[in-house]
């Protein structure tokens, strides 16, 4: 049931991606036309939509998009608690989702990702090992997993913020964008104090750092909402956790493709 | 009979009761780990340990053991890790599945690397199977299987061929560090997290600091007097380094940057460097605590005896204390109380494993004692 739902997904956002694929130029001019007429912002599938609510705010991605016109390749490190290998049948997890459905938005990008996840890891290491990874791989952007192990090993929302603004001007000094992704949503701890502190923390950060979260946790949460799914019901928060890692590969997409193409120009915070 | 307290045994139980502590992320007491000063941690102390071990179980010029023997010997062991890391792997992930079912929070299952054997049962257990496949924290133990797989070829050349031993692993060990090798993960994505192209250099380096008098490892022993002068500034350097953050910019240093940075999966030389400071200052230190302190000593020798059993119950207890932490709020009052109770069932298991060696060797010398009439 769980893999169905993921192919269901996944053959949707390919179904609904199929235009921009279908009609993309040539793969040599494809950059440079892409720059003179970027391509429209592309649309989630519809188990990832999430009426009414902007889950993906648009903040720039400058390394990013240099990188994509002197290069034409982007390099992804993908770093914090690892999503599972399963999440697509063909063994690879969500960071394979991202970069297969990036390459297929944007003709002629060559998107190289490198998972350095950990699974379980806190913020203080991964932030640690991150800047090692940094000076190995020499990224354009990374991609954050972080929060959720924090909130659940009790780590206090002062120390995690500190560590995790430390990081992030670590990485803007350097010339590395970065997206973070928060935290999951579990409905049982929907009233945790510390779960949703470390939220709270990571929703400031990016704020204060004009930098793109992706709202997984309010995604999720609306996601069950719309299904009407009880807390009581073991299996759908099991299935809703497994979905939510698709739907974080189409948000991501749609964060990176709307950081570099749709709002390249100018920058204005959003809230 | 049970060996007589040692600095080998000492360290080892030493080791492993910090890796019980380090391995419940966020526990109060994880910032009185010697982690916390050092560069290096409990788990290269480990691995040298277990490189000096072995070096004991060959035996000495005079009395070496006879090749066949040590070779099946070592094939034992193979066998009885590699069985100890699929037991204490698969009770991890039926510890996390009850506890993600129970608390009724999926997030559980992604602990510790466990999603793909949920979400991908078939490729995970191969992987479990083939080792390529490693929860967190319960990686150390696929790199004891392959070191010590590679033992009875170490054995072999340090027999017949002593003095290539050092170059060819440490020939080894720089060009996993200049290139960057380290074997892959599957089906997960990443890496191992410990190297063992790496890390066999510090086993490797164990085996022989553990030699005979006349050998390096003996010239070594003899003057760590002199050695202190060294090691001590290197370990006080590396305790301000950690304490104060000051590691030079990981981007700014020159190629191969494996050579500059301290990182822990290709365990470098900075770490290396450090981690054989630290252990010149425990060589020294031993015997004071033993002569001082002898029931620490006699404590910590005992869980070092019994380091297999020690390790695979204190890697299911850290997972149980995590779970514990994560349904209690958090307290210094609770996180005591997982140290005492922590360290007390480590000591349970050492002396249950060796209450149950000496009743069963016992009752080996009655059967032959009743054969023999």
């Amino acid at each position: 049931m769980a893999w169905s739902n993921v192919v269901v997904s996944k053959v949707g956002t390919i179904c609904v991606l199929w235009p921009l694929i279908a009609f993309a130029p040539p793969t040599s001019t494809a950059l440079a036309q892409s720059a003179a007429t970027p391509p429209e912002e592309p649309p989630l599938s519809k188990e990832c939509q999430t009426p009414g609510v902007k889950l993906v705010l648009d903040k720039p991605l400058p390394h990013t998009l240099a990188a994509l016109k002197e290069r034409k390749v982007i390099k992804i490190l993908t770093i914090g608690a690892s999503a599972s290998a399963g999440m697509d049948p063909s063994g690879g997890g969500y960071q394979d989702l991202i970069e297969e459905m990036l390459e297929r938005t944007v003709a002629g990008l060559d998107v190289k990702i490198i998972d350095r996840g950990i699974s379980g890891e806190l913020a203080s290491n991964a932030a640690q090992r991150l800047k090692t990874e940094v000076a190995l791989t020499e990224p354009d952007l990374v991609l954050w997993q972080v929060g959720s192990n924090d909130a659940l090993a009790q780590i206090s929302a002062d120390e995690f913020s500190e560590t995790v603004t430390d990081t992030i001007h670590w990485l803007k000094e350097h010339n590395v964008d970065v997206v973070l992704v928060g935290l999951h949503y579990v409905s049982n701890l929907r009233n945790d104090p510390n779960y949703q502190a470390i939220r709270a923390a990571l929703t400031r950060i990016a704020d204060s750092e004009k930098i793109i979260r992706i709202s997984r946790y309010e995604a999720m949460e609306i996601m069950e909402r719309m299904r009407n799914a009880s807390p009581s019901q073991r299996f759908d928060a099991f299935a809703l956790t497994e979905e939510g890692y698709s739907c974080i590969a189409e948000y991501v997409v749609r964060a990176i493709t709307s950081a570099i193409f749709l709002k390249r120009p100018k920058f204005q915070p959003t809230n | 009979m049970i060996r007589q307290p040692n600095a080998v045994d000492f360290w080892r139980g030493f080791a492993l009761i910090t890796i019980f502590i380090n391995h419940i992320p966020g526990l109060y007491f994880e910032t009185f780990t010697h982690k916390n000063v050092s560069i290096s941690d409990s788990a290269d102390l480990f691995v040298f340990l277990a490189g000096w071990a072995l070096r004991l179980s060959v035996g000495g010029p005079n009395d070496p053991t006879p090749t066949g023997r040590l070779l099946s010997r070592l094939g034992g062991r193979v066998v009885k890790i590699y069985s100890a890391q699929l037991l204490i792997s698969c009770l991890a992930i039926a510890m996390l599945a009850k506890a993600a079912a129970y608390f009724q929070n999926p997030l559980l299952l992604e602990w510790h690397n466990a999603a793909a054997i949920f979400y991908d049962p078939i490729n995970a257990h191969l992987g479990l199977v083939l080792l390529t496949y490693q929860l967190g924290y319960f990686d150390i133990l696929p790199l004891y299987v392959v070191l010590m797989m590679l033992a009875p070829v170490l054995v072999l050349i340090y027999r017949f061929a002593p003095g290539v031993l050092l170059p060819l692993s440490f020939s080894i060990y720089a060009c996993a560090l200049i290139f960057e090798v380290c074997p892959q993960s599957w089906p997960t994505s990443g890496t191992w997290f410990f190297n063992p192209l790496a890390w066999q250099f510090l086993f490797v380096l164990g085996f022989l600091l553990a030699g005979e008098e006349w050998a390096p490892g003996g010239f070594l022993r003899r003057h760590m007097r002199a050695l202190m002068y060294i090691a001590a500034p290197l370990a006080v350097i590396g305790a301000l380094m950690v304490q104060f953050n000051w590691w030079p910019d990981p981007t700014a240093v020159p190629e191969p940057k494996l050579l500059f940075i301290a990182e822990k999966t290709y365990m470098t030389p900075v770490r290396l460097i450090q981690f054989l400071s630290l252990l010149v200052l425990f060589s020294a230190a031993y015997p004071y605590v033993a002569r001082r302190v002898p029931p620490l000593s006699q404590f910590l020798s005992m869980l070092g005896r019994n380091s297999l059993n020690v390790f695979c119950v204190g890697s299911l207890l850290s997972l149980g204390c995590q779970i514990l932490r994560f349904v209690y709020d958090r307290s210094v009052m609770i996180d005591g109380a997982i140290l005492i109770i922590g360290i007390g069932v480590l000591g349970l298991t050492a002396w249950v494993s060796e209450w149950r060696g000496a009743t069963s060797s016992s009752a080996r010398s009655a059967q032959s004692v009743s054969y023999g009439r």
